[in-house]
């Protein structure tokens, strides 16, 4: 019950901070010199009636504070409008958010089942030669930009031929079979998931690392070894178990990525994801699109920590108290 | 120790593999300079083979129009792209924006449409066409063409296009604004199943060409009882593409949000070949959607794409490896873009409350409305080295306000070259003098100009720092002030305080009459001297002139009569050079070898005749 009411707590906790991001982005938005009509208005064969009429129809020819009383309301209808091209929003996100999900889910699958167990050989083997060079890579990786080394895998690409020049599908996508879909999809994947795996992993590996040398230092591993258990049993019972605690607030983090962490990558490689979609919308100051993506991105933020605090509950005893 | 040394030659060893990288792309620039040759190089142009038009011929009552090219290969797709997001609908009555309209121009013909070599206009949908007393137009459709359902072709899409789309305003009403004379519309009507009449009140030498926006299908859009209050939502991209109804060479396959727009053949076309076949030869014509001009490159590179439109340094590099290489280059020529640099002629007092003051200070007016000192700013101009360093040499100089590759530009404007002794003897004819180097006036002004353009665009923000120099050489002060790009439109179109802009428009190559926008004295984008309809002042006598001039234009309806106007438009404003015309870039295409029957045309571009393209990769084949 407590539990519950803990929940609905933060719920309630949420709604002033939404309201402060949307007004803050709303008006960020609207006060910068990017006219949505600007390129119709130089021209020459859009006339002044046509203008006219894209200003009403977007609103434009209100004060802003009516704008976002105007947008609020429908938002808060659960409506996100239509984008400045009259399509609908969640039509347009729609399309896209599959498409990403698909990505960062595979990237986060991958990243966690490999890099947790790395941080947890680097522990063990500390200082080892293992240890020195996963440090090595993780630090490569680290410190390689993602648009760069992006960039340098798409040369790779067209100089050898062996993978696709960015997208997720071949043209011919729909006369294909089903098993030729998911060999032609995953063709298209294999190097924006291996520039997202490289850059996530690193981090993520000296995470654990950190985590598990920090626990493996303790008094009660201590003990545990002078009390003579065998040592998987108390790498796996008693130093996993707390060191994974600090790994369940950053899932939460990577929760709140899952829609919008992968914009850089997504642009380099023309991925028909969100992150591209939003870039577009923002350059263009797409209003409708704009919002309903930031606002996206801090629900999913707020889920996210929400979700890791709840896991912390369940899996921490000493949070519950 | 040891260990340092190992981290220090890894990292080593990284940055000299970058900088391999690095060099490698680096080495492309020495291909700039022999870019410009490109252009001057004749082989690259192969545009003077001239393009028999498709004629028409009937076979058992159907009014077929049958290509002249040689009988080609069916099958196969081509592969081209798109940049930017893509369409954003397939509504050739909606769409403002230039990948929309592409697409939509492949699902529907018009019933006119221009020779790509001459720029006349030629029959397409229509069969043949009466002209009476140069205001009424009887139009005879083809018999016994099909939409790509089935359904004919008739006189009632005719109508209905004209008549409850566009005479009554839905959608884009540009093609409508346009077509007003007088501020009357032209009246339809239905004659019998295959004829109407378009009247018009008085002779309209552009109407003819207007007859080509798309027909649209009224059994498509009329099963809909409210289409007309749901208009923006036909053929928009979330619609089914089985359902949509097209006359074009290709109907609408599928569109995959931000990837592509696959178009299959239109099994009813009514383009057929010389052994009577049905056009047009690829299965699919496919546009992948790209982002940006960078990732197209290596889409081209991959082999992903048929065709690109190059710029710039990829010009020489490309031509360097033709030979070797499966595509071919072409070049295009000037295409309708112009960049130039407007002076603001502004002489009007403020009216507005409050704002008692000139749009533009007293002592500038007087500069920017002598013909002098214009014309010493256009010879103090260097538009060789512009085109050289700014646009790579993928650009021509420009002189005169029709861009190079329209019909009705000026020939005998030859321009200048740049030359300061000309460009001082006009300021010295006006009373300007130099002190130290710099500009003065005749009441002992310093001549100093603020010129601005929009920020964020690099070519511009390039011509500004150049202008600048260049006129540095003849004593004035130039404030280059980048401003956002809104700013600037708020500045050209509302405000007025500025003095000196640069700008670019595309214009029409094949209709000088579009310009009236830019060249009537009230028209909306008068930018040299903008006027709103509460403050109209004086009209100057040469603008009074071009008025007359485009309102003559538009009355006669033979290109030689018309043409002697617009050439003399074209001069006065050489003469009076509000605008200083910079340059018109120049379009560069390469494509792949295996597509045949290709005539490149400087009006129309690579494929507009993409029904009549084939795919013939047989090895024989060059």
């Amino acid at each position: 019950m407590k539990l519950y009411r803990y929940i609905f707590k933060r719920i309630l906790q949420t709604i002033p901070l939404l309201f402060i991001v949307s007004i803050l982005s709303f008006f960020i938005i609207r006060l910068s010199p990017v006219d949505p009509l600007a390129e119709l208005r130089l021209n020459p064969s859009i006339s002044k009636e046509t203008l006219q009429k894209e200003t009403v129809r977007l609103g434009l020819d209100k004060p802003i504070i009516v704008q976002y009383g105007l947008w609020a309301k429908s938002f808060i209808k659960g409506d996100l409008g239509v984008t400045s091209s009259g399509e609908k929003v969640s039509v347009k996100l729609a399309e896209r958010i599959p498409n990403t999900l698909l990505l960062t889910l595979i990237v986060i699958f991958m990243t966690w089942s490999v890099g947790v167990p790395l941080g947890i050989l680097g522990a063990i083997y500390n200082k080892s030669k293992l240890d020195r060079l996963l440090t090595i890579l993780s630090s490569i990786g680290m410190a390689i930009p993602s648009f760069f080394f992006a960039i340098l895998l798409l040369i790779f690409a067209v100089k050898t031929g062996w993978f696709p020049v960015g997208g997720l599908t071949s043209y011919n996508f729909s006369d294909l079979s089903f098993i030729g879909k998911i060999f032609d999809i995953a063709k298209h994947l294999v190097l924006p998931v291996t520039v997202l795996f490289t850059l996530s992993l690193a981090g993520l590996q000296r995470q654990m690392r950190a985590n598990m040398l920090d626990v493996l230092d303790s008094d009660y591993i201590k003990f545990a070894r002078a009390k003579g258990l065998s040592e998987t049993k108390i790498i796996l019972k008693h130093a996993l178990r707390n060191a994974i605690n600090p790994m369940i607030t950053l899932l939460g983090f990577e929760f709140a990525g899952l829609l919008s962490g992968a914009a850089l990558t997504e642009y380099v490689f023309q991925y028909p994801g969100l992150g591209r979609l939003i870039l577009e919308a923002v350059m263009k100051s797409d209003i409708n699109l704009v919002m309903a993506s930031l606002m996206i991105g801090s629900i999913m933020l707020i889920i996210g920590n929400l979700l890791a605090d709840i896991l912390l509950i369940i899996t921490d005893p000493r949070v519950r108290a | 120790m040891k260990r340092i040394y190992k981290v220090i030659l890894t990292i080593f060893v990284f940055i000299l593999l970058l900088g391999l990288c690095v060099n490698k792309d680096g080495s492309d620039n020495s291909y700039t300079i022999d870019s410009a040759e490109v252009v001057k190089n004749p082989d690259a142009v192969e545009i003077n083979k001239t393009y028999p038009i498709p004629r028409t011929t009937t076979q058992n009552g159907i009014d077929y129009l049958q290509s002249q090219l040689p009988v080609g290969k069916f099958g196969g797709e081509f592969i081209s792209s798109t940049i930017g997001e893509g369409p954003k609908t397939f509504n050739p009555f909606t769409s403002t924006d230039a990948t929309s309209s592409a697409m939509s121009d492949i699902m529907y013909d018009g019933l006119f449409t221009s020779n790509p070599m001459t720029g006349e206009v030629i029959p397409k949908l229509a069969k043949s066409i009466e002209i009476k007393n140069n205001t009424k137009y009887i139009i005879h459709l083809r018999k016994g063409l099909k939409w790509s359902d089935g359904k004919p072709i008739t006189a009632d899409d005719v109508m209905f296009t004209w008549k409850d789309i566009i005479f009554a305003g839905l959608g884009n009403t540009s093609v409508r604004d346009s077509m007003l004379i007088d501020g009357k519309l032209p009246t339809i009507q239905k004659l019998d199943n295959y004829t109407v009449k378009f009247t018009i009140s008085k002779p309209f030498a552009p109407f003819l060409r207007m007859l080509s926006a798309p027909i649209a299908p009224k059994h498509y859009f009329s099963a809909d009882k409210n289409w007309a209050e749901n208009f923006d939502r036909f053929l928009a991209t979330n619609t089914n593409p089985k359902e949509i109804v097209t006359s074009g060479a290709f109907r609408l396959k599928e569109y995959v949000p931000a990837q592509r727009v696959v178009f299959e053949r239109n099994p009813n076309y009514y383009v057929i070949n010389t052994e009577n076949k049905s056009l047009p030869y690829f299965d699919k014509l496919v546009y992948l959607i790209v982002g940006d001009i960078n990732n197209q490159i290596l889409k081209f590179e991959a082999n992903e794409l048929d065709e690109i439109s190059l710029k710039g340094g990829d010009v020489a590099r490309y031509k360097a490896k033709e030979n070797s290489s499966n595509y071919v280059i072409y070049n295009l020529g000037a295409d309708n873009g112009t960049m130039f640099l407007a002076i603001n002629l502004n002489d009007r007092f403020n009216i507005e409350k409050g704002i008692k003051k000139y749009f533009v200070p007293k002592k500038k007016q007087k500069w920017f409305n002598d013909v002098n000192f214009r014309r010493a700013i256009d010879y103090a101009i260097d538009r060789k080295s512009m085109v050289q360093n700014i646009a790579n040499g993928m650009a021509t100089p420009l002189y005169t306000a029709e861009s190079p590759n329209g019909i009705y530009y000026n020939k005998n404007l030859k321009g200048h070259e740049r030359d300061l002794n000309k460009s001082k003897d006009f300021l010295r004819k006006s009373g300007f003098y130099w002190k130290q180097n710099r500009l003065y006036d005749k009441y002992g002004n310093l001549v100093e100009i603020d010129l601005y353009t929009n920020a964020g665009n690099t070519e511009r923000e390039a011509l500004g720092v150049m202008i600048k120099q260049d006129l540095a050489d003849i004593g004035i002060k130039v404030n280059f002030k980048p401003v956002e790009f809104n700013s600037l439109i708020n500045k050209i179109t509302n405000s007025f305080d500025w003095d000196m802009v640069i700008l670019g428009l595309t214009g029409t190559p094949v209709e000088p009459h579009n310009g009236i926008n830019v060249w009537k004295s009230i028209g909306p984008l008068h930018i040299f001297n903008q006027r709103t309809s509460k403050n109209v002042g004086t009209i100057l006598p040469w603008e009074k002139k071009i008025d007359e001039l485009f309102d003559k234009g538009a009355l006669k309806l033979s290109f030689n009569e018309r043409k002697k106007y617009y050439d003399e438009y074209q001069k006065i404003v050489y003469e009076q050079t509000p605008i200083v015309y910079l340059y018109s870039p120049i379009r560069i295409y390469a494509i792949r070898r295996k597509i045949k029957n290709l005539y490149p045309s400087t009006l129309s571009g690579l494929t507009y005749n993409i029904e009549e393209l084939y795919i013939d990769d047989s090895k024989g084949a060059k």
